[in-house]
């Protein structure tokens, strides 16, 4: 506060005052100012007394300044300018003056008492309520209809507005779903699986902009999710932009195939059955989705192609351009190729049918492994106890306290590869469909013991499991070959009656003679059964007969029965090529003619001759059947 | 032969590795508490904070034994702190043995303590082992909570329990109304960017638990 640099500042009132009068010459006079006291006259005869209560507090203050006034100009004449205020006052004090004797009479109790007026109640006229209160009602309610009608007509003039969809409902709504962030002006979001565990190098960064041009009006609001939408595709404010590697639709082909000598065959990659291309005027959502799939269709064959060209297998995957090719079996091709069409790749709408199918589920299970290896990208287990290191495998973290050597460690580091994986599956489809197959037909071919075969239901993509029963029609309760087949990747296993485990290679025929094996063992084995119940007695029975002619593959299996008498003695052979072959013979015979050799009757006991039975002339269904009236027929009474 | 040259290559790859700075030996630490009314907030906040929890926040239940190994002939008392920690819910895990350095609590612009930690895993006769070795057992505890994990950074919420009976799992005490909040990566030294990482998941959890350098001598310090 330095006053010597501060300027001096006079405030007076500005010299206003009223004119009086003007001069001919223009001279203005003017009233002279009133004094200090005039003016305050002036005042406090502005004061209105009668607006009292609120102003109580300044008719003191101006009975002060009244009194002041008086003790000033004492000598002012009847009519000085305080007189009206003085009488207001003189009255006011009178009034104070009586209601202060009624309050101290009252208070004595003696001569008055303040007692409380009793209101007369006020005559009220029921109807004239009502009406009057139905009136308020209906101008309340008239205000009420007015505002909602008020409210309405805004909110759907806001809906026509909104017809062309709001870009700011529309970006909610994108970003519910896909990741997306501001970069200085621009929105920038990512459709790439790198949150979900995906390594793969390559971006899937696409833009947001604002639909520049016009839309059509009144088309309805779209659906957030396009599985419901209209064919005719609503406008929608919000458009995104993709980088064009991943525009268009993209699948991964599979397709098992036998040998063929042109290895690559050229139409593969462009696309033409698939689903219809994509067009500039599709919905966000879809447009992103597809976007997606292409870029995980081309990690996934990325990494196939990796895979195969880094694997060392005996028969050399090859990966030409957009084609993987991997040899599963001898003779069968499993090959991958990546499919990708442009938006406006329209250049072959047919291409020739393609000579194997494309397998959806080798497809699917490709996608599925990618989806796993991703899963298993984020989902590390948690160490126990819990001030462990996160990341390394439980089994890793035991290396340590097990002492695991070098090895192990470096087991625990491999792990399958995709296309590993995916050919041990594509193995296991073909081994699948090759006991398939040669189950059916051998069911087709072979008529008399029935063959039926019962897939598990629960499998896995590379193992599953057949049970095979063999059995006779009506004779189904005697005997039964029961067989299980595990079918693996390259191998097949299966479970004989008696417990007895065969594998056998990837060749289709080991399996055909495998079950042709057990359908002549059935048969020799069903006899006996049924010999026991009809009274006779096996004399022997042998699966692997060494006599005979020699079967090309395999061995004929036969048994001995004889009659509950022992007279009659009937031979079974069984051969996988020539089929069933009885023979009968009679001990002793019925007629005897004593030879040099043979002098007395005695000796036939010992076995007669054996005559072949035509099986193919007699009555009956099948071998059992047959075999059942034979041995009825040859059982004697005596 | 390949034996005798196999502890060789052994050392040298340590070696090698030390070298190179890749074995994860500093804990970057942040603690905190939270009272036990407002414990379930705090894991419903980290359930949607951290990364995979679809399947439900993972449950611990360890059992600690601190040990120490004192330098007698020295003339400074030198203490070597050594825990072995163990879990009770699963049975094949392996005994954890852990060393804990020194912490370092740095200035303001270090957003976490650092500490050296070499941890390793190892059998049920390693607490048979340190008592032949000469370690004495100063305390044990028992922690019970759940662990998170978002990217590098393990988040563990666990109540501590004194021990009451011979048997863990007995007569368990807690000690106070709280549960401990940790915010913790392992990594190797001079990463010193995860610091910053760490500032910034535990300023999202800011109401809640105050995530802070705690300073252990500065405690015991108030507690006297």
């Amino acid at each position: 506060m330095s006053y010597n640099s501060s300027v001096n500042i006079s405030v007076e009132a500005p010299i206003e005052n009223q004119i009086q009068e003007i001069t001919y010459d223009g001279t203005e006079i003017y009233q002279p100012p009133l004094t200090l006291s005039e003016s305050l006259a002036k005042y406090a005869q502005k004061i209105d007394f009668s607006k009292t209560t609120e102003v109580d507090i300044k008719k003191e203050e101006a009975e002060e300044a009244k009194s002041d006034a008086d003790n000033k100009d004492a000598l002012q004449s009847s009519l000085w300018p305080w007189d009206s205020a003085r009488n207001k006052l003189r009255s006011a004090l009178q009034e104070v003056c009586v209601l202060a004797d009624v309050l101290a009479i009252a208070k004595d109790k003696r001569y008055l008492i303040l007692d409380s007026v009793q209101q007369e109640p006020l005559e009220t006229k029921p109807m004239v309520q009502i009406y009057a209160r139905k009136k308020a009602l209906q101008g309340a309610a008239n205000v009420l209809l007015t505002g909602a009608e008020k409210l309405k007509t805004s909110q759907n003039e806001a809906a026509r507005n909104r017809a062309t969809l709001d870009f700011h409902i529309e970006l909610l709504r994108l970003r519910q779903n896909w990741r997306l962030k501001k970069v200085s002006n621009t929105i920038i979001g990512d459709l790439s699986y790198r949150t979900a565990g995906s390594k793969y190098l390559q971006t899937g960064t696409f833009e947001v902009t604002k639909a520049e041009d016009e839309e059509k009006p009144g088309s309805p609001p779209t659906s957030p999710l396009p599985a419901g939408s209209a064919p005719s595709k609503p406008a929608s404010a919000l458009r995104v932009s993709i980088p064009s590697e991943l525009q268009g639709v993209a699948y991964i082909e599979v397709l098992c195939q036998k040998d063929q000598e042109d290895l690559c065959s050229a139409n593969i990659n462009l696309l033409g059955s698939g689903p219809p291309p994509s067009n500039p005027d599709m919905h966000w959502q879809q447009k992103l989705e597809a976007a997606q799939n292409v870029l995980f269709c081309k990690e996934l064959f990325n990494q196939l192609a990796k895979e195969a060209v880094q694997l060392q297998a005996p028969v050399p995957h090859m990966v030409v351009g957009n084609q993987i090719m991997a040899t599963v079996l001898p003779g069968i091709q499993l090959i991958i190729g990546l499919c990708h069409s442009t938006t406006g790749d329209k250049k072959q709408p047919n291409p020739p049918p393609a000579k194997s199918e494309h397998d959806h589920v080798l497809e699917h299970s490709l996608h599925q492994l990618l989806r796993e290896v991703h899963h298993r990208n984020t989902h590390h287990p948690f160490p126990h106890p819990a001030t462990g290191p996160l990341g390394p495998s439980k089994k890793r973290m035991m290396a340590g306290p097990m002492a695991a050597d070098r090895y192990e460690l470096l087991e625990m580091t491999k792990s399958e590869t995709l296309l590993e994986q995916i050919v041990k599956q594509a193995q296991h489809f073909i081994m699948r469909m090759r006991t398939e197959y040669v189950l059916d037909t051998i069911a087709k071919e072979v008529k008399d013991p029935l063959i039926s075969s019962h897939w598990n239901t629960l499998n896995s993509p590379t193992q599953s499991c057949v049970k095979i029963n063999i059995s006779t029609h009506g004779y189904d309760a005697l005997c039964r070959t029961p067989l299980v087949i595990h079918v693996g990747e390259k191998s097949l296993k299966c479970i004989c009656r008696d417990g007895k485990v065969m594998n056998m290679s990837y060749e289709p025929q080991e399996l055909r003679d495998l079950i042709f094996c057990h359908i002549n063992q059935h048969q020799i084995l069903a006899v006996q059964a049924l010999a026991k119940t009809m009274g006779w007695q096996a004399l022997g029975n042998s699966n692997h007969l060494g006599t005979g002619s020699v079967e090309p593959l395999g061995n004929a299996s036969s048994c001995l029965l004889s009659s509950p008498t022992g007279d009659r003695i009937i031979a079974v052979r069984c051969e996988p090529q020539a089929g069933t072959q009885v023979s009968v013979a009679h001990t002793p015979r019925t007629d005897f003619f004593p030879s040099r050799l043979v002098t007395e009757k005695k000796w036939e006991h010992l076995g007669g001759q054996f005559r072949d039975v035509r099986l193919e002339k007699m009555e009956g269904r099948n071998f059992l059947h047959k075999m059942e009236l034979l041995m009825a027929s040859l059982t004697s009474n005596s | 032969m390949s034996a005798h040259s196999a502890p060789g290559t052994a050392m040298d790859s340590l070696s090698a590795a030390l070298k190179c700075n890749i074995i994860p030996n500093q804990e970057y630490l942040l603690q905190g508490s939270v009272l036990d009314q407002y414990v379930e907030v705090l894991l419903h906040r980290l359930r949607g904070l951290c990364d995979n929890v679809d399947s439900g926040p993972e449950s611990f239940h360890d059992h600690e034994l601190c040990f120490t190994l004192r330098a007698a002939n020295t003339g400074t008392p030198m203490v070597l702190p050594l825990r072995v920690r163990r879990a009770l819910d699963v049975s094949d895990a392996p005994f954890q043995l852990r060393y804990v350095g020194q912490q370092e609590l740095g200035d303001k612009s270090r957003p976490t303590v650092v500490r050296s930690s070499i941890d390793m895993a190892c059998s049920s006769t390693i607490i048979d082992f340190l008592t032949e070795l000469g370690c004495r057992l100063d305390f044990e505890y028992i922690a019970r909570g759940y662990m998170f994990r978002k990217g590098r950074m393990k988040i563990t919420v666990s109540k501590i329990f004194k021990m009451g009976g011979s048997k863990p799992g007995e007569g368990v005490e807690a000690i106070s109304q709280s549960y401990l909040v940790e915010l913790s990566v392992l990594a190797p030294s001079g990463q010193d960017a995860i610091g910053e990482d760490m500032r910034i998941f535990a300023e999202q959890l800011r109401p809640l638990v105050q995530l802070e350098k705690i300073d252990y001598k500065r405690l015991g310090n108030m507690a006297m």
